[in-house]
């Protein structure tokens, strides 16, 4: 009995030690509803995982307008309307090398990719100029998107110094150094 | 005579200058929150999704609601249907009042020789003067189409100024449809639907909302026959009638015009003697509106085609677009059809009857326009083209000696007492056009008109004025067109073209040999034109 308290006991302790040292980083994005992420150490690879999320095209639009996946995500891409849609993306992050189109299928079917490096990808459709998407693949799974007052968190931040970088549809990336000791804070003017 | 060549001339050059009309819907674009190239490739010109759209009666052809992001007014909550007939039947108007608007602007530059006509007028005349170079306006026309619900569709459009400087325009289409209507008399799906009102006639290629900036020749042949005293043919035949005319009444239809068959037959009011709704009225019997036809008679117009789309994959052939490898897009097809135009142009003159007293002579003189037509298509190419064959029949006037009474007729009242059959008064003629889209933004087009009628060259022999085309110098009139278009933005478009026109003369002289009058010296008055326009 002694033995099982006593082991308790240390697990507890661990494990506030544990959320001592995970801490977060706040702040504030202007202008509002953007995405948070903080990005993987220099020479580290991408935190990649594996799952699948769904990129609905429903009412001619892309739903969500902005989805975030970590690294290693298939995205499938269905088509929920009674009309013919396409997905390309003619670059991420403004590399036209990586652009790609994954073609036509038919209502109600979807098609998966991969998305093995981090980026933002701009989704449209080669049929309805006007649907416009983005999926924002981040290197690590501390990220955040922000209310659309653009406040923030990304919790779990372990102590440590980290680059973050913050986006937001139509302005450039930005990203600035962020030294994490219980808490940080890291508010961005996107141009 | 004089005022008559004056007119022509201005007539000449405004037929060469200015376009026919065109609308894309921006109204659509708001209520549905999405491109013009949604439903056109190079506006007006509809893609296949924009053809099932029309055919669908202005709505998408699935799960319309799902798509339209201004709701519709409700006319009435459709549980009142269950109330019927003690209750108005439920429908909807647009949430936000479905109108456009267009308006064009052109440059153009045309030939040199653009004052070779002036000779026709006597020596002294002021002639209208023909810039070289000339900015000129086009039309301002305003546009709504939707849907009532129901599958009631409708489309009014009007050029509220044409030709620029406050011109007063005119009611261009202003018709409803009623979509599917087989459905109540549980017929297959789109077999049938009706429309009502005045509407250009389910013609193979449209004039009314053509890229194109200037009119297919083919469509715009009146029929007057030959009245030439230098020659044998004679033709008491003076029919205004155009396909290119609204009508006026009613059509049923069916099919697709994606895929598959599609028909229509229309029943509209006659007109050949072109005299206007406005200046046609007695003041015997009012109307506040004046009448729109000359006759009893309605005229008959069918049209009949079949389309096959040609992908391999059974998925991809029967939906509204195909499915390529980067994108779904028009699909690989041909398509063929006919048509048919029945009516009887009327003729009525001051004439006797036997017993020398003054009567009014009525000459009926049936009328056809039939042909046929291909559309093929491979991805961004499209080749397409029509055939026309016009005949109307002749009933040359007589006295009551029973000679011909020379032509035109004249005097009041003529000696005319009665009509003979004679030779029919006939033209062939059709076009043939290319279109490429080189960039989604970008079309090169290549068009080839023809239109060949031996009254019109022999008319022009004698200048008159009064045939659809004056002083051809061939039986055959060749026109070439090349052009370019460009989206600037999905509704903003730059377009060129260059109207290689068909040669005319001004110099007749008499043949030695046959001693009838020939043309010498021929020319072409061609013309470049470049617009700027915009919808909104």
């Amino acid at each position: 009995m002694k033995l099982r308290y006593l082991l308790s006991l240390s697990i507890v302790t661990l494990m506030a030690t544990q959320l001592c040292l995970a801490g977060s980083i706040k702040g504030k994005v202007t202008p509002g509803k953007s995405v948070v992420w903080v990005e993987a150490a220099p020479g580290a690879k991408p935190v990649a995982v594996d799952k699948h999320v769904i990129m609905d095209q429903k009412g001619l639009l892309f739903q969500p307008h902005v989805l975030v996946v970590q690294t290693g995500t298939t995205v499938d891409f269905l088509n929920s309307d009674k009309v013919a849609h396409n997905v390309f993306w003619p670059s991420i992050s403004g590399d036209k090398k990586k652009s790609h189109n994954l073609g036509t299928w038919p209502t109600g079917q979807k098609k998966g990719f991969k998305f093995e490096e981090p980026g933002v990808v701009s989704l449209l459709c080669n049929v309805h100029p006007e649907m416009s998407g983005y999926i924002v693949v981040v290197p690590t799974p501390m990220f955040a998107e922000t209310a659309a007052d653009g406040e923030y968190t990304i919790a779990n931040v372990p102590d440590g110094q980290y680059t973050v970088t913050a986006w937001h549809e139509g302005k450039k990336l930005q990203s600035q150094k962020v030294t994490v000791s219980g808490t940080a804070t890291a508010n961005f003017t996107l141009q | 005579m004089k005022i008559r060549i004056t007119a022509f001339l201005v007539v000449l050059l405004l037929a060469a200058f200015f376009p026919a009309g065109a609308h894309a819907i921006p109204a659509f674009s708001r209520m549905y929150q999405t491109s013009c190239t949604t439903c056109h490739l190079d506006f007006p010109k509809l893609n296949d999704f924009g053809k099932a759209f029309k055919d669908a009666g202005f709505k998408f052809p699935s799960d319309d609601e799902t798509f339209i992001k201004v709701p519709p007014v409700m006319l009435g909550a459709a549980a009142q249907k269950e109330q019927f007939p003690r209750t108005v039947w439920p429908g909807v108007i647009p949430g936000m009042p479905p109108i456009g608007f267009r308006m064009n602007t052109f440059f153009q530059t045309t030939s040199r020789n653009r004052g070779n006509f002036d000779t026709l007028t006597p020596p002294g005349t002021v002639n209208p003067f023909i810039p070289r170079t000339d900015f000129s306006t086009g039309l301002f026309s305003i546009f709504t189409a939707g849907n009532f619900g129901s599958d009631i569709a409708f489309w009014v459009d009007d050029d509220i100024s044409v030709a620029g400087e406050n011109a007063a325009g005119g009611l261009g289409d202003g018709y409803l449809k009623f979509v599917n209507v087989g459905r109540l008399m549980k017929m297959p799906k789109d077999s049938l639907s009706l429309r009502v009102g005045r509407f250009e006639l389910d013609l193979p290629f449209t004039q009314a909302r053509t890229h194109n900036l200037s009119s297919y020749d083919i469509y715009d042949q009146a029929n007057i026959g030959a009245t030439n005293p230098a020659f044998a043919a004679q033709h008491n035949v003076n029919n205004v009638f155009t396909m290119a005319d609204a009508a006026n009444g009613i059509e049923f239809s069916g099919g697709h015009q994606y895929g598959g068959y599609h028909y229509s037959i229309a029943v509209v009011n006659q007109n050949t003697s072109g005299v206007s709704q406005a200046d046609n009225e007695s003041p015997f019997v009012p109307s506040s509106a004046g009448f729109a036809a000359d006759s009893n008679f309605k005229d008959l117009y069918a049209r009949l085609s079949y389309r096959f789309n040609l992908e391999s994959d059974a998925t991809s052939r029967n939906s509204v677009q195909a499915a390529g490898s980067t994108g779904p897009r028009d699909h690989t097809y041909l398509n063929l059809g006919s048509y048919y135009f029945y009516g009887r142009s009327v003729q009525r003159f001051s004439g006797q009857n036997l017993l020398g007293d003054p009567v009014v002579l009525t000459a009926r003189e049936p009328f056809y326009r039939v042909g046929g037509d291909f559309s093929f298509n491979y991805r961004t190419f499209n080749l397409y083209g029509l055939f026309m064959f016009g005949h109307d029949n002749n009933l040359l006037p007589v006295d009551s000696a029973g000679f011909p009474v020379p032509l035109p007729i004249s005097g009041v009242p003529s000696p005319t007492v009665g009509f003979i059959h004679s030779g029919p008064a006939t033209f062939t003629g059709g076009f043939m056009q290319a279109d490429y889209l080189v960039y989604p933004w970008m079309m090169a087009i290549m068009r080839w008109d023809a239109v060949n009628s031996g009254p019109d060259r022999l008319n022009g022999l004698a200048a008159n004025l009064d045939t659809p085309f004056v002083l051809p110098f061939h039986q055959t009139r060749n026109r070439f067109t090349p052009g370019v278009q460009f989206l600037i933005h999905a509704n903003i478009k730059a377009a060129f073209e260059y109207q290689i026109r068909p040669q005319q003369y001004v110099t007749i002289i008499n043949n030695p040999i046959t001693g009838l009058p020939a043309a010498t010296q021929p020319f072409r008055t061609n013309t470049a034109v470049v617009s700027l326009d915009f919808v909104y």
